[in-house]
């Protein structure tokens, strides 16, 4: 026997969600690809947490339809979904052993008990935890007690696998390994994973494709790459990768991308499909050099306001006719010191222009 | 969906076409001719016996079949079983109650259809099967509409305790408050009603301005307030010196408190007496040793208020200890790193996560001082509460069934604003400490002013316990207590006395009649109590449905009424079809489970508050259904509460007697019936020797159910770092 | 869905089953209360018991006893009374029973023995429209502690008078006459000796002497016997039972005059075991069955002239009884007036 997948598609149809008036989601729908691992996205109360306990079965949409793999499971309890999930708390039963937590799911669907207890060892040893099996929940370090709530939701190969913030209680060296254990085990299997999150580095990170949602509706959806370089809105440029926001305006389309004029300055940007006229350009701190000792030519003169030095790169703080710039920049070599006037141009990559 | 609807509806079918639908019972006149006799069932009494009501019944049933069985008709299928199983409890009780003994139970409906030559006796197998196969029909229906998230067993869940609640609280209180407005001719007047809720003895306030006495409700409410603080201060100081301190005799403190509980009220009473009445032990000793004036101060509050302590502390221990051993250690050990010194971790952390115990003690304590019965009849004096009153205005000279409707109106709205009141005081905070996450932290010590206060008020009181004790036990053994102290053994064997005759072993005692009956009623409604309240408390807790106030109210409303009140409502419930009961040891079970079930139903929502709710829907995401979930999470982690309730249940069933002194047939007797007739023949010996018997026997039992559920076991290390070192690791 | 699914569904079922598995065996549990004749009894256990056990010797039947206090007694009754369960009510002081004739819960029956019971009790018979008869009689009187007394050196009270003497502040008990029909009885009595406001006079200057009104009417007796206080205001058969129990106690009628309660049996309207309720009454009228009194210790005055009367019981001769009226105090609307009044102009200052 080994852990195997049957990974599953999931999609939502015109999905709401009300609590009396208020609509936790709203009208929300959105296709999973099975075998692949989706990031939903957001800040707190965004309704991100509802969607994926909606998948779960542990809510119940007040409209639309939800599909697993095809079948329509929007009034299904979740004991009958084949979707487990990792939760937030990690949720393991105090009172029972790791190995009893990590073959729970077995033992309550029928399985034989010397098979579920074969099944549970073989999932601890692919979290790193063969061995760990007698211990009681309580006698496990957290990242130890994450990767048992993983073997606990793996081992019963469900169509879908849910992440409900899974890392948000480990330290920040636990939470890229996590993560990045994480990724290969889905990738390995082949799972379909749903991933909550409000941490953007982490989602770009794990991703198949991210859906961002605000206000409870999707925001945008695609790939890490598509999100980050062709946001289409200014939630989402701002939201993932941060961005210098300012405004410009659209001069013209052609060819997969657009021209913005930013004061004497024009800029070729991705195509956002907008009408020409007033735009917002969103910069990534990373899209700005500062050139010194040369005023003119395609930049803008600036001045900067703070220098901080992180070994790897730098960080600027400036002071333009644009309003405040934000700068990453990996040149350590010749820092520009706080106070000195500059020039910033911009890379090619990197620039969006979304709606005001 | 479709297997468990198809099981349901074969037993609906089972019932009404198989199953003898009207009960067997030979204590009701014979059924008008042509009767089939107890044999027959719903459907072939119906067709023979021209009980044609009885055949509309055969509609919903085909209606599910039809959705159930062809699959062209699949989707319609939850409509359609929410629909036919609502008509069909309907038709149930709506013919049970239309149609009684003699064929219209109301005139008018005699009036309106003419004359009906026959009528029918109460429900029986068939009917019961009958009405459960449709309300759970009704309640899959509504969860393949998705209610209640599509989980058919919570949906059923809940049907099934509403229709019990209706059925065995609503239909009873409702008889007896309906009288309160009672002209005496049968008719219903609001100035009757107004008048006795306004009657001067009920709320004057005399004693305040002059020698008068004041008005049972102020009398009543008074003596709980100082009960219900009494008995949680007591109730806390025990809890935590049994969890939170190295006391050494932590076990024995933990018997003493259980004592109270399963001591047959007036026996507390009786020793009391013994001890500060009059001419009692330590009154006497008093007044010579120290000259105080021999007075009969116990007859009034203070007797009561005594004896109330005594009898409901154990019951707040219960619902203290498992609330202090619930709070996570790592949140006080939190609150220390954050420079809080122990008194204030206790003030700002250990105390607010109490909250919910404490609250629930005291309302719990409260409540039982309001309906306690049996020591202010003993012990009252002329200090007059509701309880007695009611009882007095039942069965006293004045025979007044109205003016008692009128004071359980009003005890009811006092036991309602306490409910009220607790609820404002918990608000919405959550309590929730057992989380998903182990907890390895170690229980801070108690700061040392609690930890002093403490000791000083659990240990005086477990001494106090323990001298009270020992004179009962003492007693049984006496020739006449408090008169001639000559030791004997004569109570017992005239109690238990067993004799070899010709056919074997006889049972020749006079207790041994009572208290088998005792037994078999008690061990019966134990389970049925704890299973129905936890069951409760796991849909107050854990599952959101619009009402929940009003269903968490309902289901205190028979613990709010005293025993005597329920004892009468049975009776006029239950001797007449639909349900008949009376004279069968089922209606003493059903009225334990109903009576009892609210402290299950307390002790389960406030351990069940503490458990993370992650932990269930993890459970369910793992392919566990809701019943998997109750019994192999929840249910471990409450086993706390499944002790208190399982005893508390037992030990009431076998201890109370108000409620069940009407209901006791010639037939099953209780213990606690017979030992008040020993006492009010004034045959102490044998009425003490009885209840000690009754001591012992309910201390095994509460051993044996410690022993059977088990601590609940969740790797927290205990504050003494000698047990730590066992802990398997 | 897989095996284990079914599995668990199967599992869920169960829960379910076990309801439904509980509620029926508990409906199909049978009434086993049939058979036997039922009897509610108003005496001491032990008199129930034996009377229970020599009915069943003599006839055959079966009798199930179940005590019951008066006002515990018709409460049932009157609950029951759509659809009775209870053949025979037997024992406990007249008024119940009157008032259960009254609201036409008991069945009029006349019983061959009629001629030779006693003028009170054949009273009671004609009172309540021949649905009851005297069983017993038992005279109101006092019992006090001679152990206290001989203590304190007061003289033992003998007249209603006595009891208004300062010796016994706070020495007295009396039950509530709202909650107890033998202080109901004394109230009627001290009412038909003294005329209504010189009782309720009588009664205002008692208040002084009563330490407590008792919920019960027989717990001044054990209150007395245990020393709790000097003087109860009881049935004397109360007081005699206690002396029996081994308490130094004494009773005495006082010398006024007194009233008393006649014990009563009557048959329950729409008893299904008509036969044998009737072939009870009969035994309960005999000499025979009001013997199994005093085998068992109980010395009420037994109805039947030729019953034989127990040497313990208190001489009804030798008590001074007064024509007590239980045509007008039994009646509902007189006991209401009477208790009202008590209630505002006794119990109102009462401590």
């Amino acid at each position: 026997m080994s852990i195997a997948s049957k990974p599953a598609g999931v999609e939502f149809r015109n999905v709401s969600r009300l609590y009396g008036n208020t609509a936790a989601v709203n009208d929300v729908s959105f296709t999973i690809e099975a075998g692949t691992l989706v990031t939903l996205l957001g800040p707190s109360g965004c309704g991100k947490t509802t969607t994926l306990r909606m998948i779960a079965g542990l809510e119940m949409a007040s409209s639309g339809t939800i599909l697993i793999g095809g079948k329509d499971v929007t009034r299904l309890p979740a004991t009958d979904r084949n979707v487990t999930m990792v939760f937030q708390s990690y949720a393991l039963f105090p009172h029972m052993t790791v190995a009893d937590n990590v073959a729970y799911g077995l033992v309550v669907s029928g399985v034989r008990k010397r098979d579920a207890a074969a099944k549970a060892a073989e999932g601890l040893e692919l979290v790193g935890l063969g061995g760990y099996g007698q211990r009681l929940p309580s006698e496990l370090s957290g990242g130890q007690q994450q990767r048992v709530a993983v073997a606990r939701a793996l081992v019963l190969e469900p169509e879908v696998l849910l992440f409900d913030e899974p890392l948000s209680n480990l330290d920040a060296k636990l939470r890229r390994k996590m993560r990045d254990d994480i990724r290969e085990l889905q990738q390995k299997l082949g799972l379909t994973s749903v991933y909550v999150t409000h941490d953007q580095e982490e989602a770009l990170a794990v991703s198949d494709r991210i859906i961002v949602m605000n206000k409870s509706v999707i925001a945008q959806s695609g790939t890490p790459d598509e999100l980050y370089r062709r946001p289409k809105n200014r939630f989402v440029a701002d939201f993932i990768g941060g961005a210098n926001l300012i405004d410009g305006e659209l001069v013209g389309r052609g060819g997969g991308t657009a021209t913005v004029a930013l004061g004497r300055l024009t800029l070729s940007v991705p195509d956002p499909g907008l009408p020409a006229g007033e735009v917002l350009l969103a910069i990534r701190p990373n899209a700005i050099r500062l050139r010194t000792g040369e005023t003119g030519g395609d930049g803008i003169p600036v001045t900067v306001r703070k220098a901080t030095y992180l070994g790897s790169h730098m960080e600027y703080g400036l002071t333009s006719e644009f309003g405040d710039l934000f700068v990453v920049d990996p040149n350590v070599a010749s820092p520009v010191p706080a106070g000195a006037s500059a020039l910033a141009t911009f890379t090619g990559d990197g620039i969006a222009a979304v709606a005001r | 969906m479709r297997p468990r609807s198809a099981v349901w509806l074969a037993l609906g079918w089972v019932g009404f076409a198989l199953l003898p639908w009207f009960a067997g019972s030979g204590t009701q006149p014979a059924i008008a001719p042509p009767s089939p006799g107890p044999a027959g069932s719903a459907l072939i009494d119906g067709l023979t016996s021209g009980r044609w009501w009885l055949l509309p019944l055969a509609l919903p049933l085909l209606l599910a079949l039809a959705v159930t069985a062809l699959p062209g008709l699949r989707a319609r299928q939850p409509v359609v079983l929410l629909a036919s199983g609502a008509f069909g409890l309907a038709w149930v009780a709506a013919q049970g109650f239309a149609i009684g003994l003699n064929g219209w139970a109301w005139t008018w409906l005699g009036a309106l259809f003419g004359p009906l030559p026959l009528g029918q006796g109460g429900f029986g197998a068939g009917a019961a099967l009958t009405a459960l196969s449709f309300l759970f029909l009704m309640t899959n229906g509504f969860a393949g509409l998705g209610f209640m998230k599509g989980d058919r067993f919570t949906a059923g869940a809940i049907g099934l305790v509403l229709a019990a609640i209706a059925a065995f609280v609503f239909l009873p209180v409702g008889y007896v408050l309906s009288g309160a407005g009672d002209t005496g001719t049968g008719g219903f007047s609001a100035a009757a009603l107004g008048a006795r809720l306004a009657a001067p003895d009920i709320w004057r306030l005399s004693c305040l301005t002059e020698a008068k006495s004041c008005g049972v409700v102020w009398n009543s409410v008074f003596l709980a307030v100082l009960t219900g603080i009494a008995t949680t201060l007591l109730g806390l100081a025990f809890a935590l010196v049994a969890v939170r301190t190295g006391f050494r005799a932590k076990k024995l403190l933990r018997v003493l408190t259980v004592l109270p509980i399963i001591t047959p009220p007036f026996v507390i009473s009786l020793a009391v007496i013994l001890l500060f009445g009059r001419n009692g032990t330590v009154t006497l000793a008093m007044s010579d040793w120290f000259g105080l004036p021999v007075s009969r101060w116990i007859y009034g509050l203070p007797g009561v208020l005594l004896t109330q302590t005594l009898a409901f502390t154990p019951i707040s221990f219960l619902v203290m200890i498992g609330v202090v051993q619930g709070i996570g250690p790592s949140l006080e050990e939190a609150a220390q790193t954050l420079r809080a010194s122990r008194w204030v971790t206790f003030r700002t952390v250990t105390w607010p996560l109490m909250r919910p115990g404490v609250a629930n003690a005291f309302l719990i304590s409260f409540i039982e001082s309001l309906a306690d019965f049996g020591n202010p009849l003993i012990l009252g004096g002329n200090f007059e509460v509701l309880s007695t009153k009611i009882y007095f205005a039942v069965v006293g000279a004045q025979n007044d069934p109205g003016r008692a409707a009128a004071l359980g109106i009003i005890l009811l709205c006092l036991c309602l604003g306490a409910f009220w009141v607790q609820r404002q005081w918990l608000g919405k905070k959550s309590y929730a400490t057992v989380g998903g996450k182990g907890d390895n932290g170690i229980p801070s010590q108690l700061p040392r002013g609690v930890k002093i206060a403490a000791y000083a008020t659990a240990l005086p009181w477990a001494a106090f316990t323990f001298v009270l004790y020992g004179l009962i036990l003492f007693g049984g053994f006496t020739e006449n207590w408090g008169r001639n102290n000559s030791l004997t053994l004569r109570h017992y064997i005239a109690a238990f006395d067993l004799s070899w005759g010709p056919g074997g072993l006889i049972w020749s005692g006079r207790a041994w009649g009572s208290l088998f009956t005792t037994i078999e009623v008690a061990a019966l409604s134990a389970p049925l109590t704890a299973a129905v309240g936890l069951l409760t408390a796991y849909l107050l807790v854990r599952q959101s449905f619009k009402g929940r106030g009003a269903f968490e109210f309902l289901t205190m409303l028979s613990f709010a009424i005293p025993g005597t009140v329920i004892g009468i409502s049975y009776i006029l419930a239950f001797n007449q079809p639909p349900i008949e009961l009376t004279g069968t040891v089922t209606i003493l079970i059903i009225c334990f489970v109903f009576r009892n079930m609210p402290v299950s139903i307390r002790a389960g929502v406030a351990a069940m508050s503490q458990i993370d709710r992650s932990l269930d829907e993890c459970s369910l995401t793992l392919g566990a259904g809701s019943v998997q979930t109750i019994r192999r999470v929840i249910l471990p982690l409450l086993r706390p509460a499944i002790v208190a309730s399982l005893v508390y249940s037992f030990v009431r069933a076998i201890t109370s007697i108000s409620a069940v002194i009407f209901l006791v047939s010639p037939k099953y007797e209780l213990a606690t019936a017979y030992i008040v007739g020993r006492v009010e023949q004034g045959d102490f010996g044998l009425a003490i020797a009885y209840s000690s018997a009754l001591i012992v026997l309910m201390s095994v039992v509460i051993a044996l159910i410690q022993f059977a559920v088990g601590e609940r076991r969740i790797g927290r290390r205990t504050a003494t770092p000698v047990t730590l070192q066992e802990k398997p690791v | 869905m897989t095996s284990a699914g079914n599995w668990i569904k199967s599992a869920g079922l169960g829960l379910g089953a076990l309801a439904a598995g509980s509620l029926i065996a508990l409906t199909a549990i049978p009434a086993k209360a049939q058979g036997p004749l039922t009897v509610l009894c108003g005496v001491q256990e032990e008199w129930c018991k034996a009377i229970a056990v020599a009915f069943e010797k003599k006839t055959g039947t079966a009798v199930a006893m179940s005590r019951k206090s008066a006002g515990e007694a018709l409460a049932q009754i009157r609950a029951e009374s759509a659809n009775p369960k209870t053949d025979v009510w037997w024992g406990g002081p007249g008024d119940p029973h009157l008032q259960a004739a009254e609201e036409g819960l008991t069945l009029a029956y006349e019983s061959p023995q009629y001629a030779d019971l006693q003028p009170w009790a054949q009273s009671q018979y004609k009172q309540s429209q021949g649905r009851s008869v005297g069983i017993y009689a038992g005279a109101l009187g006092f019992v006090y502690n001679t152990e206290l007394l001989g203590k304190r050196k007061i003289g033992a009270p003998k007249c209603w008078a006595d009891l208004l003497r300062p010796e016994f502040k706070d020495e007295i008990q009396i039950a509530n006459p709202n909650a107890s029909g033998t202080a109901y009885t004394a109230l009627a009595t001290l009412v038909q000796i003294l005329g209504e406001d010189g009782a309720f006079d009588y009664l205002k200057k008692l208040n002084d002497n009563v330490n407590q009104y008792t919920k019960s009417g027989s717990a001044p007796a054990a209150a007395v016997a245990r020393s709790e206080t000097l003087v109860g205001i009881i049935f004397m058969h109360d007081g005699i039972n206690q002396k029996i129990n081994g308490f130094p106690v004494d009773v005495a009628a006082p010398c006024e005059g007194t009233g008393y309660e006649i014990g009563s049996v009557s048959i329950i309207k729409g008893t299904k075991n008509l036969d044998a309720a009737k072939a009870f009454y009969e035994y309960a009228l005999s000499p025979e069955g009001q013997a199994t009194g005093a085998e068992t210790k109980q010395f009420q005055m037994p109805s039947n002239r030729k019953a034989a009367i127990p040497p313990e019981a208190p001489k009804l001769e030798a008590i001074r009884m007064i024509d007590y009226n239980f045509q007008k105090y039994g009646t509902a609307e007189e006991r209401k007036r009477l208790l009202s009044r008590w209630d505002a102009e006794i119990k109102a200052v009462a401590r």
